[in-house]
């Protein structure tokens, strides 16, 4: 009987030890597809509206000499018109992953926000797009921290946009059982970081913890008396008490880096830090501080394009430079260095016939008006040796918008946790080892 | 028979006569129009609207410094305020910078022991718009009493930092 008795604990014991691991403090099962490619994403989106011809097929030369190979001189005649930028580094990202030369954005207006909404949510959006409004189905920031398991706080998703206008909405949508409680930090560096920033915001009140914990009872004994109709959510993404303490210290520390000058030009470029360059020298800071799971940063400054063709080309230079620096970064920052894959895409390209601004080198400007060419983008994916297929070149028409999403959801672990029917696309399995 | 049917209508108008004569001597009524009191004073249950950034940050203002706020400074908060996606995060963070500026019309510590009845029911109506209900006033009194390191400014900062603020 004691041998009996034995066997059966010693039985329910293993099992316990099998069954322990997989069972989280929230009472969640680990994920069922649970194996991840890589534990950090980063997706930069090439944005302002690139088109395939000066981007991947360098008809005015290789205007992105960080990401592509090829040393073709730029064209003589917009040569005068290319600021100053630093010497390319040595190793080109396209060597270092897929890139698909005929990606799609194969549906809904090429509009900038229209297609930035497409990117994040994983579906094209075929109505009238509203500004003001937020997008009706989950951004993939949502999906990350709904279904990843464990469920990550908010310090692990961050939206960093280089303007304001409608962007600061897609950090999550209107969409039932997702929404704020599941979107991402959202920043746009250059309204907190900047002077005006600096000036409103940059000489708090600082309480001591004795008085921060006299302050959360007043506030508590407030909230719980007010018996109105407040739901989370109601003042955007929240974080904890804890984090909210970790992003006021990393404000407090960019002021100061920023007072010292270490914002002034930090990549001693000569024609100086463009817009695009600082969004991207800001999302590396969040990088080095909170190394996130899930970071999403944008440029824009191309879509100069509408009044100069000139200036968007060397745009598209400091574009590409940035995405060099921010995988420099990546790889430079302990934890994420060799464990993180990016992805980087135009939200969609532009007009095949130009309108009639001419700039200053003869050159005559691009719209985007949904013809053909505005839909042709390319995509690249870039990651460690073992997780992404390295110096691959996709020719063919592959892949399209809506694949990112799902493609960052199976990075990450989560892709077949989300509910069938919300992602239109697949993912990028070619890009994969 | 005859003479006497024409002294009727004589008699009748005299008597309209003597009617009105009597009725124009008669001192007027002054009517005075008033307006009674009434309690606007929202409850908590009432408030469905969350202000909107221009007004919280306008509220704010007015809330510490007594005074509208210059448009300018409206312009740049509100700019810092849309650039960060946790909104209460930076609502504390331009309450604080509110704070730390010289020129805040916040009582001192002694106005607030002086009267802590006075003190609490005008922080609630200041910042929640009403008053506060028993419960609410006897339990802060007591807080106030029992804890003299309770400044006025933490009380100010808690209120305005509290979800009922950011509604209307």
């Amino acid at each position: 009987m004691k041998r009996r008795s034995f066997l059966k604990k010693a039985g329910i014991a293993t099992a316990g030890a099998f069954a322990v691991p997989y069972i989280l403090p929230s009472g969640r099962l680990f994920a069922a597809t649970g194996s991840r490619i890589a534990d950090h994403v980063v997706l930069c989106l090439f944005a302002g509206g690139v088109r395939n011809l000066e981007s991947i097929q360098k008809i005015e030369g290789n205007l992105m000499p960080n990401i592509l190979l090829g040393s073709e001189s730029i064209n003589p005649q917009i040569a005068p018109g290319m600021s100053g930028i630093p010497a390319p580094f040595s190793t080109k990202l396209q060597t270092q992953g897929t890139l698909f030369k005929e990606f799609r954005y194969a549906a809904g207006a090429t509009g900038h926000f229209n297609a930035h909404s497409s990117v994040l949510t994983g579906r094209y959006n075929l109505v009238d797009v509203n500004l003001k409004q937020r997008p009706a189905y989950p951004t993939i920031f949502e999906y990350y921290r709904k279904h990843n398991s464990p469920s990550m706080s908010a310090l692990n998703a961050w939206w960093i946009s280089n303007s304001l206008g409608p962007y600061p909405a897609l950090n999550f949508s209107n969409y039932p059982g997702y929404g704020a409680a599941f979107g991402a930090n959202y920043i746009q560096p250059r309204s907190i970081i900047s002077e005006s920033g600096y000036e409103v915001l940059g000489n708090p009140k600082n309480f001591s913890s004795n008085d921060i914990e006299k302050i959360n009872k007043l506030r508590t004994f407030c909230d719980n008396n007010f018996a109105n109709s407040f739901t989370p959510g109601d003042a955007g993404v929240t974080n904890s008490f804890e984090d909210a303490q970790l992003l006021d210290q990393f404000i407090k520390d960019s002021y100061t880096d920023a007072l010292s000058g270490q914002y002034d030009n930090p990549w001693n470029s000569p024609s100086g830090m463009s817009g695009d360059m600082f969004n991207v020298f800001s999302a590396e800071k969040v990088i080095e501080r909170f190394k996130p799971e899930l970071l999403v940063v944008n440029m824009q400054d191309v879509d100069i394009a509408h009044t100069n063709f000139t200036s968007y080309c060397d745009n598209m230079r400091k574009a590409d430079y940035s995405v060099a620096h921010l995988w420099q970064t990546i790889q430079s920052t302990p934890g994420m260095s060799n464990n993180t894959i990016m992805i980087v895409v135009p939200e969609h390209g532009r007009n095949q016939e130009p309108n009639t601004v001419l700039d200053a080198y003869g050159r005559y400007a691009l719209d985007h008006n949904n013809d053909a060419m505005s839909r042709e983008i390319f995509c690249l994916v870039v990651g460690p040796s073992g997780k992404v297929v390295q110096n691959q070149v996709i020719s063919a028409v592959e892949g399209q918008t809506v694949d990112v999403i799902p493609s960052i959801a199976k990075i990450l672990g989560f892709y077949t946790d989300i509910p069938g029917g919300m992602l239109e696309g697949m993912p990028l399995v070619q890009a994969f080892a | 028979m005859k003479k006497s049917f024409h002294y009727k209508p004589i008699l009748f108008s005299s008597l309209i006569l003597f009617g009105l004569f009597v009725q124009s001597c008669k001192k007027e009524t002054d009517y005075v129009y008033g307006v009674t009191d009434v309690d606007l004073n929202q409850s908590d249950a009432d408030k469905p609207n969350v202000k909107s950034t221009n007004e919280f940050i306008s509220i704010a203002y007015s809330d510490i410094f007594g005074t509208t706020i210059p448009h300018d400074k409206l312009v740049k908060l509100q700019t810092a305020y849309t650039a960060f996606g946790d909104q209460k995060f930076i609502e504390q963070l331009v309450i604080r910078n509110f704070l730390n500026q010289p020129g805040n019309a916040l009582p001192s510590q002694g106005e607030m022991t002086a009267d802590l009845d006075k003190f609490i029911e005008e922080a609630y109506i200041k910042f929640f718009a009403r008053k506060p209900n028993e419960y609410e006033a006897y339990y802060l009194k007591n807080l106030l009493t029992n804890d003299p390191s309770i400044t006025p400014e933490l009380v100010y900062y808690a209120m305005m930092t509290s979800n009922e603020y950011r509604y209307y």
